[in-house]
């Protein structure tokens, strides 16, 4: 259950994609980081698999589990006026942004995310703790039109 | 490679195209970061000639410098920036593509730097100051001087249609404001009440630097000799009354210590107080030996922060901060406005600064899901302590006896902490030991973010941050707390009024 503000929509297919990838190169080094390190132990420990063992129980999760259940709990909306980022499930964070408090935007990609079509809108505000917030995973047109209506709204504000 | 176009500009923007910074900025780079690799490669030399590669040595020093030089013109290729209709877009990165726009009516300002070498390039470094909290938000690393001069104009132009009736000071130095005659006197502390507030600084704190200083200078003090003395003095007189009464003078003179440190401190710093308000700014000067001034724009203050002490606040005595944004010569954060102030002093300050007053019984208190949260954060780590502890020492116990305290601590916590939208602001509570007010004006909210955490999620409740310009690392006026629905109201409240 989700704090109740605005529906949100959630993000785009890409996001989950570049999750799950990210997810599985981590799982990948713990994997490599716990073979390494029961090669070392082999001769001291009796016990093979006593490292691996809950390594491998991490990097399931990390890897295969985690992406998509963290994927699920991001949601946003652009209502016009404000910009809402929620995000987490055991510690729940909704972040609103008014679009009149917004003093630049970044629209930014990696080399990822841009394999699977998706953006970076970030937000900058003269706040202090949350200065910039920022969206990652939609799509490149929906954070230009984002931009495009801030930019709007900021101009015929002042 | 990625393509440029990618992250071109759309076509709906007329103007002249993106633009590169001068080339000349290259070998700026690469002056500036060669001196960073050149320590490897002195190591890198010094093997080589040990084991007789010279050769193989400077083949990897002059593939060096090309990579380095093919990165800095990369770097320079993939950074353009553009003024385009009603903002500034700054496109850069490599593989990772960024893409900021800064709309015209958030700068605050466009400063040039010039540093020796790019002095003598004929370069200049452009910042284009928003008042976000990042320094570098808006920076073209260098481009030629009459075009930093074209932009701080065309720029500034914006700046000047946009407010020229409030226009700010130009920037340069601190704008200097003559004491006038007709400014109003806000605020002010006679030596009386300097001392006063002396008193209520008593502080240990300075009594241990003390101490820290003694232990630098531990080479030329014979310790160990005078803990000897010390000891022999101690066997002389063993009587007991006579050792409590050396432990009752060495806690005597720690405390007057305390006391005296905190008096001079405060004198120091706040002697001759004097705040006046003319011309929709502040000016603050006090210091006894150094006299300090500060000019704080009415329109940088963000929100006023009242200051409640334990024994003072009983006395009738509060402290005013306000909080201000940062500028390109005004320092962010929080400032004095009146250290030690009657409550009625206070609110003539606040009042004078544009500032609706504080509404105290007009705030309600959150909800009840903050004792049990604020009894578990204090008593927790105790009850733990005392049972894991008694397992293997029984006595440890008794503990548990302390666990009112924490309790105590949290019921006052909640007693303390309320909250209240006001016609034009935000109005926090907050704090057992010094209590803290917030008056924060609609306009200044900047972020609001509704959290919750496990145990907030079985108590219903849910907490509602409130970020401001200038804000310290402590002290936020957030609320803690609230039942989920009031905490969506609020938050919803904020923004219709932001």
């Amino acid at each position: 259950m989700a704090i109740d503000i605005v529906p949100l929509e959630p993000l785009e297919r890409g996001q989950l994609h570049v999750m799950r990838v990210r997810g599985a190169f981590t799982a990948l080094v713990l994997i490599g980081l716990a073979v390494a390190a029961e090669l070392i132990l082999a001769e001291r420990f009796p016990l093979p698999g006593l490292v691996a063992a809950p390594v491998l129980l991490i990097a399931i999760w990390v890897g295969l589990i985690a992406p998509s259940r963290r994927w699920r709990h991001w949601g946003y909306a652009f209502t016009g006026s404000e910009l809402h980022v929620a995000h987490g499930w055991l510690f729940q964070v909704h972040t609103i942004v008014p679009v009149v408090r917004v003093q630049h935007i970044d629209v930014a990609q990696g080399p990822l995310q841009r394999a699977f079509g998706v953006a970076t809108l970030v937000l900058h505000t003269a706040g202090t703790d949350a200065s910039t917030v920022g969206l990652p995973g939609i799509s490149r047109e929906t954070a230009e039109d984002i931009r495009d209506s801030i930019r709007a709204r900021i101009g015929s504000a002042q | 490679m990625t393509d440029d176009s990618a992250c071109a500009p759309g076509a709906e923007e007329p103007g002249e195209g993106p633009k590169r910074t001068a080339p000349a900025t290259i070998l700026i780079r690469f002056l500036k970061e060669a001196p960073s690799s050149i320590i490897g490669l002195v190591a890198l030399l010094a093997l080589a000639q040990r084991q007789s590669l010279g050769a193989w040595a400077v083949l990897v020093l002059l593939g060096w410098g090309v990579a380095m030089v093919l990165f800095a013109w990369l770097r320079w290729r993939s950074f353009t920036y553009e003024i385009a209709e009603g903002e500034v877009v700054i496109a850069q990165g490599l593989l990772h593509r960024s893409r900021r726009s800064i709309p015209f009516e958030r700068i605050q300002d466009v400063s040039i730097e010039r540093s020796p070498l790019a002095r003598l390039l004929g370069l200049a470094l452009v910042r284009i100051e928003t008042g976000g909290g990042d320094k570098d938000e808006g920076k073209l690393d260098s481009v030629t001087l009459a075009e930093a001069e074209r932009l701080r104009a065309t720029l500034r132009g914006g700046l000047g249609r946009r407010n020229a009736a409030a226009e700010r000071p130009a920037s340069g130095a601190h704008p200097a404001v003559e004491e006038d005659d007709d400014a109003d006197l806000v605020f002010a502390t006679g030596l009386g009440r300097v001392l006063l507030a002396g008193a209520f600084n008593f502080s240990l704190i300075w009594v241990a630097a003390i101490f820290g200083v003694l232990q630098t200078f531990d080479d030329f003090i014979d310790w160990r000799g005078l803990f000897d003395a010390v000891g022999r003095e101690v066997e002389a007189h063993s009587s007991l009354t006579e050792l409590i009464g050396a432990a009752a003078i060495g806690i005597g003179i720690t405390i007057g210590l305390g006391f005296v440190a905190g008096m001079a401190r405060t004198v120091l710093r706040d002697f001759g107080f004097r705040l006046t308000h003319a011309q929709g700014r502040f000016r603050r000067t006090r210091g006894l030996l150094t006299r300090s001034e500060v000019v704080i724009d009415d329109r940088r203050i963000q929100l006023a922060l009242l200051r409640r002490g334990l024994i003072s606040g009983h006395l009738g005595w509060v402290g005013l901060d306000f909080q201000t944004l940062g500028g390109s010569n005004d320092t962010g954060g929080r400032q004095q406005a009146a250290p030690f102030a009657r409550v009625k002093e206070a609110a003539r300050v606040v009042a004078a600064a544009g500032l609706p007053r504080l509404e105290q019984p007009a705030l309600v208190p959150v909800s009840s899901g903050h004792i049990v949260r604020a009894a578990i954060r204090h008593g927790g780590p105790l009850a733990l302590a005392a049972g894991i502890g008694a397992i293997f020492l029984p006595p440890l116990i008794w503990l548990f006896l302390l666990l009112p305290v924490p309790v105590g601590l949290a019921l006052l916590r909640r007693r303390n902490h309320r909250y209240g939208m006001r016609e034009t602001s935000l109005q926090v509570m907050r704090g057992v030991l010094v209590r803290r007010c917030w008056i924060v004006p609609y306009g200044a909210v900047q972020v609001v973010s509704v959290r919750r955490g496990p145990l907030q999620r079985l108590l219903g409740t849910a907490s509602v941050s409130v970020d401001t310009a200038g804000a310290g690392v402590a002290h936020h006026p957030n609320v803690e707390d609230l039942a989920v629905d009031d905490a969506v109201a609020l938050a919803r409240g904020l923004l219709e009024r932001a």
